[in-house]
């Protein structure tokens, strides 16, 4: 080991790794408006509503994330539609994600017993307010450790953008165990900022968690 | 419970939004580039020759902090300035290089790709831009090798799909004792499993293997001669640009007429080599 290799590289590597957490984090939040919106589609009681979204779910969920961005950037090129890197990268991860999360958040509904609606309408309250103030709080509240789950898989499934030539923080390392031929440090050093984000992550979940919970306190 | 509303969508908003994303996207989709008439008059009128490569062959891609360093960058800075463009270059993994080339998503790989017969059907190379003869690194202490034929009956480590894999291969199968040929995504896990010692050789081509002894003398050594057939590294373009390659070609010649080079070669390989300043034909 010689930890100067991964000093000499800091810059780099903070550099990539922000590259990684932007890319991440938009295509979470991309991946999470697709996800209610797939997830609504699932609940709705339009028959070809729910068709449309039991498909989005099966085909992107099903298609691997590298072929997945493959497809978008290269495959897409040869007719015509040249779709730059970064719009590549992110809308790959937000397609991918965005099924994932319709079925957390979908789970998260279902799991809400069927009496709470039916007793809120009997209580007169109308349907929009039944969803606000009683299914969705729950729902959120019940999702939030899968979803925290999820963009910790994001961030890290995201070192696959680099087939579209994006220098994210596994990229980056690689570059550095190339350049320095010491690929234990450069890994080293990848792994460790990759630890450091996904703690975050989890921080803010743990803290999402429990104001979520003191909202809903009895 | 103010968190929660200012997060919370109900069912009408999420299909809002749903179907503006949904539009966003199909902009981002409908903004795509009208096909190129003629590359070399494209660049021209660009002001810019788009080159792509995979960062991690040193010395002939280096992306040093971020920097772009090597062989490739300064003899690709030379044509350009021939030719009176600027040059961006990106960065690739090298199983993106050869499908981005063919889905236009740049103008030249500046990768060094070996001259194959095989590969003369699908691309079109420029001249030789170095030397691609195949040669063996072994660790710096293993005495048990000193030629290449000392390999007989170890294990011996190189990048799969390349041509100076297939050459060991057939140099291997003329040995007395036959070769454990392991094959890998890309040379540098080669190296490292070299350094590990799970394998006793590593093939690449001899400048590629000479930068990285240069580099870690404490790790590794070149076994010489090189083993394997001369071959040549070149520039890769599509089949149809020919007037593109054509104009590299002669810029490439000239550099190699006026010194420049030379330079290049002294400073990158500590050495010079002569190159073919035609395409020669591939003998793999």
């Amino acid at each position: 080991m010689r930890p100067q290799v991964i000093l000499h590289s800091f810059g780099y590597l903070t550099q990539a790794a922000g590259t990684t957490l932007a890319i991440s984090l938009a295509g979470i939040a991309f991946g999470f408006l697709i996800g209610a919106a797939v997830c609504a589609a699932r609940l709705s009681s339009q028959t070809w509503l729910r068709r449309l979204g039991g498909a989005y779910v099966s085909v992107f969920r099903g298609v691997p994330l590298l072929v997945l961005l493959l497809f978008i950037y290269y495959f897409l090129a040869k007719f015509g539609l040249d779709i730059p890197a970064l719009a590549a990268a992110v809308g790959g991860l937000a397609l991918s994600t965005g099924a994932y999360q319709s079925e957390i958040l979908r789970g998260a509904f279902n799991a809400l017993p069927r009496g709470q609606a039916e007793a809120a309408a009997a209580l007169g309250f109308p349907g929009p307010e039944i969803w606000r103030r009683i299914l969705l709080p729950q729902a959120l509240r019940i999702s939030v450790p899968p979803l925290i789950n999820e963009f910790i898989l994001i961030l890290k499934a995201s070192s696959l953008v680099s087939v579209v030539g994006i220098a994210e923080l596994t990229r980056v390392s690689m570059n550095i165990a190339s350049l320095t031929y010491r690929p234990l440090e450069a890994y080293v050093g990848g792994g460790v900022f990759y630890l450091a984000i996904n703690l975050c992550v989890a921080g803010f979940g743990a803290i999402a968690e429990r104001r979520l919970a003191a909202g809903g306190a009895r | 419970m103010k968190t929660i509303e200012t997060i919370g969508l109900t069912r009408r908003e999420a299909l809002k939004t749903g179907l503006a994303a949904t539009a966003a996207a199909g902009g981002l989709l409908g903004a795509g580039r009208a096909a190129w008439a003629d590359t070399l008059a494209d660049i021209k009128s660009r002001g810019e020759l788009v080159a792509a490569t995979e960062m991690q062959f040193p010395p002939f891609d280096i992306s040093d902090n971020g920097a772009y360093k090597g062989v490739d960058r300064e003899l690709v800075d030379a044509v350009a300035k021939e030719l009176g463009v600027k040059v961006s270059y990106l960065d690739l993994p090298w199983t993106s290089v050869l499908p981005g080339l063919e889905a236009k998503k740049f103008d030249l790989c500046i990768a060094p790709v070996t001259i194959t017969k095989e590969r003369m059907k699908r691309y079109a190379f420029s001249v030789p831009i170095a030397d691609a003869t195949a040669a063996l690194m072994k660790r710096a202490d293993d005495k048990s090798i000193a030629k290449p034929e000392d390999i007989a009956g170890k294990t011996v480590g190189g990048q799969k799909g390349t041509s100076q894999l297939e050459q060991l291969k057939a140099f291997a199968a003329k040995l007395p004792k036959p070769v454990d040929v392991k094959e890998y995504v890309d040379n540098n896990q080669s190296y490292a499993d070299l350094a590990a010692g799970r394998i006793d050789a590593s093939v690449n081509s001899l400048p590629n293997l000479a930068y990285a002894a240069a580099q870690r003398s404490d790790a590794f050594a070149v076994v010489l001669p090189a083993f394997g057939q001369p071959t040549y590294f070149s520039w890769v373009g599509r089949l149809e640009d020919k007037t593109l390659l054509d104009a590299i070609n002669v810029a490439i010649v000239k550099l190699d007429g006026d010194g420049t080079m030379a330079a290049i070669q002294k400073k990158w390989f500590g050495q010079t080599m002569d190159l073919p300043t035609t395409v020669p034909e591939p003998s793999i």
